[in-house]
């Protein structure tokens, strides 16, 4: 019996522990994530009360705002916070001493400042916005209260900095020093499941059975995730010392990653084409290559690529490099043997080209990628920052909406004399500026007033009924602890962050006691209908006042992506092949959670980011391969070729600026007739795509061609290409 | 030492410039051992670093306030 019962009593435990272990990955960690959001509050609760601050609510309500699951956002957050907090103390500190009687001045610069510091939120989406946000706010916390008092702004501005700076102090350090979740290491998963998945797609593809919305769904993904590691990455260098002396690789694997999206989708597509058009001759003539890479890149799908793993690719992906140019030259001879035509040649060359290029940009990621292991790396130096690209017509209208809130609301205050108004006033601008920057200001605003119409009644019962009955510090902690893990667990719930953050927060700066405890139930119920009044306002004006999600938007960011392409042929060459990819992804992600809950426009949006990034790519190909032509007559800048190629590059600015059916046919000519000329140069090397310089420009033109003749991009939607061309 | 300086006719704590000042050495200090990757030898970085700044603030809060 006993050893019957010993391996059962070991199964029991095990089923217990691996359920224990599974809680803590998944729900513990959100548990951990509230039981440090109450120390850090009630630690600075106390302090704050300790220290005789006259508004502890305000320090506490700073631990709500900056407390996020993982270490590297809180140092991140509160480093923003410290500069905005500063900056706009500073900013209203000024408009008090300018404005000290005049009302009808002071609300439209204070008005003006917020709609600048909101539209600056906008412009840089990372956690930088939230330093503009702040410094547009804090400057209305401060001055609205004081507005009757000018002479007490200064103490009033000093007082909210010493508070600000208190719960920041203790939050960073909790948030730090307990059961610390830190973001490098999820950066470090991301980064290293990404190639996994990257892996699949590709063999996949090369394979030839993927599906097109598969693929679709998985360059979402990718250009999520390249948006969102960039984030991660700013905020790691504030967290670990290891991974700030890798933030120069770190960005340069995103960049490299990027190149090898862009080269894929574009052998991809070819490869497609040639799939589905045939002839047959042409695709098995580069199947061969193309089954090799596959059987060496499939024993890294789905799986993550650690740092042994990338040094292996490395060594292997250099061995294929080095083999390819040999492989081509049989296929190719074997290929000429079936007599192709020199359209199909073409083909063969560009899906050769592009396949040595990929695997080469490939190489160069697994390279950076393998140096990580390394402290100190040569490849460190990378002078091609990620650049994110917001349109200033999204940051404007963020800018605007925010201004006219704080100036409706503001109005309204000074002409009834509500004495709420100053509240609802102030906390509209709040709440404009924390929607400011997500994708969808109105539901969040709203969200926020429903937490916050909740926090009133919680907050009421709290004040009125149990505050007089309890004495002391910890009763207090107890009776608060309820109502703040309600809040911060739907805080960290990312579909009803808006509820967590409004029950948080406006709990917190009605209810809980200042260290001049005032008991004045009207004042309080009319604070309350001013908070909500206001938060609908906000709620009302994000729906109303030039709405982010709405078809004038899209159309515009639509027209963004495209001008990508004028980017790419007229931008400074240095520094170019990154800029353009981020700043088109970067167009695109901001566009696609824009247009959420609209296939269509985001499928539409998808595939001009295709054929912007196809085209844009080849084209900093082609000025790449033409800035390092070596000297001889036959590259000379007035060759016909090179002519011929400029005017090409006119004809595709015209065509991507205003796509018409038109535009399409005359930069279907001009790349046609760059083709001719280029065929139509002799030049001193032999005709191999890895010695000849106008071979690979040759395979660039014509990758541009399929690219304009893509049967799926919205080109080929702009009419019919027969048609006569006419001037337009 | 003084417990109070006198910054442009402003009172200020003592301990308020030593604590940037530990603030700004505990931060060299850290870039200096991150330089050297020696925080690959700690459990725990963070608190390491905290707790740097922690001695190096209270030994010098010890000689204003002993």
């Amino acid at each position: 019996m006993n050893a019957l019962a010993l391996p059962l009593r070991w199964l029991a435990s095990l089923e217990w522990r691996r359920g224990f272990l599974e809680w803590a990955r998944t729900d513990g960690v959100t548990w951990v994530y509230i039981f440090k959001v109450l120390t850090a509050a009630f630690v600075t609760l106390w302090l704050a009360m300790r220290l005789e601050l006259p508004q502890p609510r305000t320090a506490m309500i700073t631990v709500f705002i900056v407390m996020q699951p993982q270490s590297g956002h809180v140092f991140a957050k509160s480093f923003y916070r410290v500069l905005g907090t500063l900056a706009g103390s500073a900013m209203m500190v000024a408009l008090i001493a300018i404005f000290p009687q005049n009302t009808e001045l002071f609300l439209p610069s204070l008005a003006l400042w917020v709609g600048l510091c909101s539209a600056g939120a906008m412009r840089y989406r990372t956690f930088r916005a939230y330093g503009f946000v702040l410094a547009g706010y804090t400057a209305a916390m401060i001055g609205l209260p004081v507005l009757d008092q000018p002479q007490e702004a200064f103490m009033a501005a000093v007082w909210r900095v010493l508070e600000i700076g208190l719960g920041i102090f203790v939050s960073t350090l909790v948030s730090a020093a307990i059961l610390p979740q830190s973001a490098s290491a999820a950066m470090r998963n991301a980064l290293y499941q990404r190639f996994g998945v990257f892996a699949g797609v590709v063999v996949e593809g090369l394979r030839g059975d993927s599906q097109r919305d598969r693929l679709e769904s998985s360059n979402v993904r990718f250009i999520a995730e390249a948006v969102g590691l960039e984030s991660l990455r700013s905020v790691t260098t504030f967290e670990d010392p290891h991974m700030r002396r890798r933030s120069g690789r770190l960005m340069r694997m995103n960049s490299e990653f990027m190149a090898i999206t862009t080269r894929y989708n574009a052998l991809h597509q070819l490869l497609e084409r040639l799939r589905s058009r045939g002839p047959l001759q042409i695709v098995s003539a580069i199947e061969p290559g193309l089954r090799t890479l596959a059987e060496l890149l499939d024993p890294y799908v789905g799986r993550a690529l650690v740092d042994a793993d990338a040094l292996r690719l490395t060594l292997e992906l250099a061995a294929y490099k080095e083999g390819l140019p040999a492989q081509v030259r049989a296929l190719r001879s074997a290929y000429e043997d079936t007599a192709p035509s020199e359209s199909d040649l073409l083909d063969f060359h560009t899906a050769y080209e592009l396949l040595y290029r990929f695997v080469d940009d490939m190489h160069n990621y697994a390279e950076t990628h393998a140096s990580l292991a390394a402290h100190n790396h040569e490849r460190e130096q990378w002078d091609e920052p990620y650049v994110a690209q917001t349109s200033w017509v999204v940051s404007a209208a963020a800018g605007v909406r925010a201004a006219a809130v704080l100036l409706l609301l503001g109005s309204y205050w000074l002409l009834s004399d509500w004495p709420s108004g100053g509240m609802m006033t102030l906390i509209a601008t709040v709440t404009v500026g924390l929607s400011a920057a997500s994708p969808n200001p109105k539901r969040m605003s709203f969200q926020m007033a429903c937490g916050t119409l909740f926090g009133a009644f919680v907050g009421f019962f709290e004040t009125f009924f149990v505050f007089p009955w309890i004495d002391g510090f910890p009763l207090l902690c107890l009776v608060l602890a309820p109502v703040l893990v309600l809040g911060a667990f739907l805080a960290s719930r990312p579909t009803y962050a808006g509820y967590g953050l409004g029950l948080l927060v406006f709990f917190a700066i009605g209810s809980v006691p200042n260290n001049l405890t005032v008991y004045n139930p009207y004042t309080y119920i009319n604070d309350y209908i001013g908070m909500v009044i206001g938060m609908l306002v906000c709620a009302a004006a994000g729906a109303i006042i030039l709405p982010p999600n709405s078809r004038w938007l899209w159309s515009r960011l639509e027209q963004d992506l495209r001008e990508q392409v004028l980017f790419a042929i007229s931008g400074r060459l240095r520094g170019l092949g990154s800029g353009f990819e981020s700043r088109t992804r970067d167009l695109l992600h901001q566009a696609y959670g824009l247009a959420v809950g609209q296939p269509l426009v985001q499928s539409r949006l998808l595939r001009w980011m295709f054929v912007v990034l196809e085209v844009g790519h080849a084209i900093i190909e082609l000025r790449k391969e033409q800035a390092i032509l070596p000297v001889h007559p036959s590259y000379a800048e007035s060759q016909p070729w090179r002519q011929a190629i400029r005017v090409m590059g006119r004809a595709l600015a015209r065509l991507f600026l205003q796509p018409s059916a038109s535009n399409h046919e005359r930069a279907l000519v001009a790349v046609e007739h760059a083709i001719s000329r280029v065929q139509a140069t002799d030049e001193p090397f032999a005709r191999h795509f890895d010695t000849s310089a106008l071979r690979r420009v040759q395979s660039y033109l014509h990758f541009i061609r399929t690219s304009l003749l893509d049967p799926r991009s919205p080109l080929a939607e702009l009419g019919p290409l027969q048609g006569p061309p006419h001037a337009s | 030492m003084l417990r109070e300086i006198a910054f442009h006719g402003l009172y200020m704590p003592t301990v308020t410039l030593m604590f940037l000042f530990a603030a700004g050495l505990a931060w060299g200090l850290d870039r200096f051992i991150a330089s050297v990757d020696g925080y690959r030898f700690f459990w725990h970085p963070a608190l390491l670093r905290l707790c740097l700044f922690l001695c190096l603030f209270g030994a010098m809060t010890l000689t204003v306030y002993r």
